[in-house]
């Protein structure tokens, strides 16, 4: 059974990992997607529920974490956006 | 001699297995201390023009080290920080923010937002805040003490 704490540090692995993207469009979807999605199954009571949804979060930090890397072996320039803010 | 580099600089060129010998024999050549100071000067005064031309007469490099020095903290710089990435945060009411609201019971945020706020501190400060210490840190007066603490800033 995920328990509150558990799912929180998911939460917190998940964001940590995705601020590493090099590349914004990609960081903005991931911190987006997963702050939608815990949002969206915060209020999830059923426990068999709760511990897929765990494991579907396992699974996506093991392919953000080689997502980020691969993407940062081939990283481009910064976007015009996030020029402006520098 | 001389012609005796010349002809193992040759071989390297074209094995690649005497190129660290005839590293070492290029060296050697160096061996003049001062000769070795002069061309080191020489291309730090290439590199660094500006600080060199000050000081031309005698050559002497002097450096100064800063240590990666930041500006000294007191609590009340860190409360103002502490609060002022809490108003940054779109989900806090700026006018509600007090240092004693309870971030749940007052502000109306959920855990999951908490866990969010704590990275807000984590990236502001540049440390890790561990899971243990961030369940108690639910005012912006305790992160600020937390911090001060952390920081070894006392009153």
């Amino acid at each position: 059974m995920a328990s509150r704490k558990v799912v929180l540090n998911l939460y917190r692995d998940l964001l940590k990992e995705s601020k590493k993207w090099a590349s914004y469009n990609y960081r903005e979807y991931a911190l987006r997607k997963i702050r939608h999605e815990f949002r969206q199954n915060k209020a999830l009571e059923d426990s068999t529920k709760i511990n897929d949804f765990y494991n579907k979060g396992l699974e996506s930090l093991e392919m953000l974490k080689r997502q980020v890397l691969i993407g940062n072996l081939y990283k481009t320039d910064k976007l015009v956006i996030e020029m402006q803010n520098k | 001699m001389a012609s005796s580099i010349r002809t193992i600089r040759l071989l390297s060129r074209s094995t690649g297995f005497f190129r660290n010998s005839s590293c070492c024999l290029a060296s050697t050549r160096l061996a003049n201390v001062s000769e070795f100071n002069q061309r080191f000067l020489h291309t730090i005064k290439r590199t660094s023009l500006p600080a060199l031309t000050q000081n031309n007469t005698d050559q002497q490099v002097k450096r100064v080290r800063h240590y990666s020095e930041k500006p000294p903290l007191t609590v009340k710089f860190i409360t103002d920080r502490v609060l002022l990435v809490l108003k940054l945060y779109d989900k806090i009411d700026a006018e509600k923010l007090t240092l004693d609201s309870h971030f749940m019971n007052d502000l109306g945020l959920d855990s999951l937002d908490h866990v969010e706020v704590i990275m807000a501190m984590e990236d502001e400060f540049g440390f890790e805040i561990p899971d243990m210490d961030a369940e108690r840190l639910v005012t912006p007066a305790a992160i600020a003490r937390y911090v001060a603490d952390k920081e070894d800033i006392y009153e």
